[in-house]
């Protein structure tokens, strides 16, 4: 299917049947069994019930939901077909429109948060710079009916600082197992890594949540405290640069029992976007400017350093060079194995090589790790994988350029925009990062570690042998 | 799809099974004083006790296979099966055709050329079912598969009713 | 008269024989199958006979073998998902160096190319790989292609340049190319109506043939700036089809590169060779082939594979589904 990415088309290995005739998934209808019903299928199609008194009563449709789809390894196709139906452009504006129908102290509080590689995407496309996109979509957003609009960077922030306390972690325990660390970011690797090698990759892989889950958390446990609201009171959409995003959303690990909420409930991709204002013929630059919201605690927005994937690299070559060897990296020097989506950097102190990280993008690149780190012959402390070539910049739901032959130079303009904003390193001297874990430890209802982290989960193949794809 | 009663699960004589083998021997026998020439009521034989991976009933019983649905040519050594699946979306439907597949592999001699396809029209995945049960490499992968083994094997087992 | 003569049957393995290769000195002939086995067949005093049988690098069917172009290396590709590197040492005995991982489910074809730098595999799981080895034992994925929409069934370099072409169960058949940062699928070919089961090169690389499951035999032309890297504005076309030959699926074709001949082997448990009239008004957009000989019973059941002698153009092997490996031996007509 169009803009997944490669490694999760990959995993699938559908033939020729239909979403419908592939399920294979048991679905449990609760019901309490009582003698003297029946199932009687109206003329319509639908099914109802007759109990002992002849009364009927419609009984609801069974539906497979994305998380029994994602769960159970028969077939990602569907799960795809499904994903696309309940995480859409239309999806948000169905939910936005409800919203206000419903009297004003019942309502829901609509939250999107936008990650600037899309906010890059949509500039290029509409030729504006990365402020003015920042203004024009948020602008856009509002006059939909969204309530608040945030940007990323802060949960951002959060993902690097924890990773780069992971990194370090690692490094001083030292137990075998644990380094490389795998990066974690990305959904279609997470996907790919569970269902393909399973058990022996998922301990190299960093438990910090991504930047897209962590906001999820930051909404509707911080934002929800500050504002003395109820979790549940809110729906969280995330304008993202792929599909892939969609279903990390979905993932059991992200959904709360208890408040019934998830953390991110619709995820949109840039293209999305940029195909609903065709659609309602908007020019993205002639909308209303507002600008963004900033989360209760911060008093301006920032950036975070590092390339289109989340800086992770640089970010935690930093923090562990400072913390380890106490010794400032500079500039980031790569070296390019290969391709140029395959590239290396080193720390070397007093000619002792000390750190020694790469940056993996794309499938050909992510089985060269794996097959070496199956064989114990891979040499990193960390690797930055990331299952798009070019990275997150080039997601699979980013907005392409009209013509294929002017791929390459559109995805530099891309590059040039995100490049072009004031970046700062992660952790450094942002005093609202500090007041923010000291309000999450000291949050009672759930531990800092679960908002902040999650686990990984080996799929194996529930199917039966009845449904085996030869 | 109709469904002949079930009463047969309840049955409280114990199934009893059969092997395949003592099976040969028997059609052997019928045919001694006949030219050893194949044709479509022996190649049903073969195929009609053949059971639907999902119900205790064989492929006779569901009308999936039909003796006039088994062209056998001796001479040129050629045997094509239709099969008929009981529903046009049947998921079994590889399944099924695999199975007789299997089951003609092991019981014709090596001189024959097999064919398994689906009745025309009787399915919505024809051609695509066709073209997998015809790609040798895609069966012979396959059929190294244990667990899908496993289940060709349950179907191909004759249950005495 | 052409003849194609039977010189020896070999008998070693114990279920269905998939690929015969001869290595590029043209002296030893390796084969595979579904019992496992690698079986090196060599003469001596004018009798072939297995020199070398590899055992225990794969646990499903090995389906195809693929020489190094110097002969040091042998590769072989299973049904188990892998792909195995074989070296040769000074004593002729082969060891084991390397196990490939990486493919989905069963890899169909292995091939070297010609620079001998690259190492191309394809699978059920439709993609080809692209390998590149560093030291003898360390091979790195260059590329994973995802082209194709269904299985890919048999690979082939360019006997003159990196250029590899694939083709597959989706009917189609592709040439890729190292574009500078990847590998990219420069061509699609069309025109077979089922699953194209093989794929070869001409000597000169401006020409392919291809078999198919739709009992056709296809013959393409390369219509742009030879050599030069590009194919041009007319790329490749079909310039001949050769059909109501085989009444079944063809397995393989190999277009010999010493004498032009094309020996095809199909379901229908045949040989045929084809040779070219070179006698027409445009060889190059409309040529034509004639059958030259054919064998109705080269084997007892389905003929997997053929493969020319690189090196003793008129030796041709083959081998079948009965297990057995032929070695024939094709005296064209007099001209």
């Amino acid at each position: 299917m169009d803009g997944f990415s490669g490694t999760l088309r990959l995993t699938d290995l559908n033939d020729f049947m239909a979403p419908a005739q592939e399920c294979i998934k048991p679905v449990t209808i609760n019901r309490i069994p009582e003698k003297g019903r029946s199932i009687k299928i109206t003329a319509s199609g639908d099914y109802s019930e007759v109990d002992a008194k002849g009364q009927e009563k419609k009984l609801e449709k069974a539906a497979i939901t994305l998380s029994d789809c994602l769960a159970c390894s028969g077939c990602v196709t569907s799960a795809e077909t499904v994903l696309i139906q309940q995480q859409s452009v239309d999806e948000l504006l169905r939910v936005i429109r409800e919203n206000l129908e419903v009297p004003a102290d019942q309502r829901r509080i609509i939250v999107a948060s936008v990650s600037l590689q899309s906010v890059a995407s949509l500039a290029r496309r509409y030729r504006l710079t990365m402020r003015q996109c920042q203004q024009k979509v948020s602008g856009y957003l509002r006059s939909l009916g969204v309530d608040r609009i945030y940007d990323l960077s802060a949960a951002s922030a959060l993902a690097l600082t924890e990773s780069q306390r992971e990194f370090v972690d690692r490094a001083r325990r030292n137990d075998p197992g644990s380094l490389p660390m795998l990066a974690s970011a990305c959904p279609g690797w997470i996907c790919y890594a569970e269902k393909t090698h399973g058990s022996w990759v998922l301990p190299y892989i960093n438990t910090t949540k991504s930047p897209q889950q962590i906001q999820g958390a930051l909404i509707k446990k911080y934002l929800s405290r500050a504002d003395h609201q109820n979790p549940g009171k809110y729906y969280h959409a995330t304008l993202m640069m792929c599909y892939d995003k969609k279903l990390e959303a979905s993932r059991e690990d992200f959904y709360d029992d208890v408040l019934r909420s998830r953390e991110v409930d619709c995820v949109v991709t840039s293209l999305e976007m940029e195909q609903m204002l065709e659609k309602k013929g908007v020019l993205l630059d002639q909308v209303c400017s507002s600008d963004f919201d900033l989360l209760p605690g911060l008093s301006t927005e920032f950036y975070n350093s590092g390339g289109g994937a989340g800086g992770y690299l640089e970010n935690i070559l930093r923090h562990a060079a400072r913390e380890l060897f106490q010794y400032e990296v500079g500039p980031v020097e790569y070296k390019t194995i290969r391709n140029q989506d395959f590239r290396e950097t080193t720390v070397t102190i007093n000619g002792e090589l000390k750190l020694y990280f790469a940056a993996a993008y794309g499938f050909r690149n992510i089985q060269n790790i794996v097959q070496k780190l199956k064989r114990s012959k891979c040499p990193y402390g960390f690797v930055e994988i990331m299952a798009c070539p070019s990275a997150c910049l080039n997601g699979g739901g980013q907005i392409r350029a009209p013509d294929a032959a002017e791929a390459k130079v559109w995805l530099q303009d891309v590059q040039e925009l995100f490049d072009s904003l004031e970046k700062t390193d992660a952790g450094s001297n942002i005093p609202w990062l500090d007041g923010l874990y000291r309000t999450l430890r000291d949050d009672p209802s759930t531990e800092p570690s679960k908002l902040l982290h999650t686990q990984y989960h080996s799929l194996e193949n529930k199917g039966t042998a009845l449904n085996i794809k030869w | 799809m109709s469904v002949a009663s079930r009463k047969g699960l309840d049955n409280s004589n114990p199934l009893v099974y059969e092997s395949v083998s003592q099976r040969e021997l028997t059609e052997a026998e019928q045919n001694d004083d006949v030219v050893d020439k194949f044709d479509g009521r022996e190649v049903f034989d073969m195929i009609r006790r053949i059971n639907d991976p999902e119900h205790p009933l064989t492929l006779e019983e569901l009308n999936v296979v039909q003796i006039d649905h088994c062209e056998v040519d001796d001479d040129k050594n050629r045997v094509v099966v239709y099969y008929t699946p009981t529903i046009p979306h049947c998921s079994m439907a590889t399944l099924i055709g695999l199975a007789i597949r299997v089951k003609l592999l092991r019981s014709l001699p090596e001189r024959f050329k097999v064919d398994v396809r689906i009745y025309e029209g009787s399915h919505v995945s024809e051609a695509a079912v066709n073209k997998q049960l015809s790609d040798k490499e895609r069966v012979a992968a396959a059929l190294e598969n244990d667990h899908l083994l496993n289940v060709i094997n349950q179907c191909l087992t004759i249950h005495k009713k | 008269m052409a003849s194609l003569d039977l010189v020896q049957s070999l008998h070693g393995h114990d279920d269905r024989a998939w690929s015969v290769k001869w290595n590029p000195a043209g002296t030893i002939l390796a084969s595979c199958g579904s019992d496992t086995k690698i079986i090196l067949w060599m003469e001596e005093g004018g009798k072939w006979s297995a020199k070398v049988t590899l055992t225990n690098a794969h646990q499903r069917t090995v389906r195809t073998v693929a020489w190094s172009p110097t002969g040091t290396y042998l590769a072989s590709c299973s049904f188990d998902k892998t792909i195995c590197i074989w070296k040769r040492d000074e004593t002729g005995a082969f060891d084991s160096i390397a196990t490939l991982e990486g493919h989905e489910n069963e890899v169909k074809c292995v091939a070297w190319s010609i620079s001998g730098e690259y190492l191309a595999s394809c699978s059920r799981d439709k993609t080809v790989w692209i390998w590149t080895c560093e030291y003898d034992d360390e091979y790195d994925c260059l590329s994973v292609l995802h082209s194709h929409t269904q299985d890919v069934k048999k690979l082939c370099w360019s006997p003159s340049e990196d250029i590899l072409v694939s083709c597959s169960y989706d009917n189609t058949i592709k040439l890729f190319k190292d574009d500078g940062d990847d590998w990219t699928c420069v061509e699609t070919l069309s025109g077979h109506t089922s699953t194209v089961w093989s794929v070869g090169f001409d000597h000169s690389g401006n020409r392919l043939v291809s078999c198919s499951d739709d009992q056709t035999i296809k013959i393409w032309q390369r219509l742009g700036g030879e050599g030069d890297g590009n194919f041009g504005a007319q790329g490749w076309q079909c310039v001949c089809t050769l059909g109501g030959f085989h009444d079944r699926t063809i397995f393989d074709v190999d277009w010999n590169r010493k004498n032009g001949a094309i020996a095809s082997a199909g379901a229908d448990d045949s040989i045929k060779i084809f040779e070219e009239d070179l006698d027409v008004r445009d060889s190059l957009r409309e040529p034509s082939f004639r059958l030259s000989f054919s064998v109705p019973r080269a084997h007892s059941q389905d003929v997997n594979a053929v493969s020319w002698n690189p090196v003793r153009p008129n030796l041709l092997a083959s081998c079948s589904d009965d297990g057995s490996i032929k070695i024939w031996n094709y005296t064209q007509e007099a001209r």
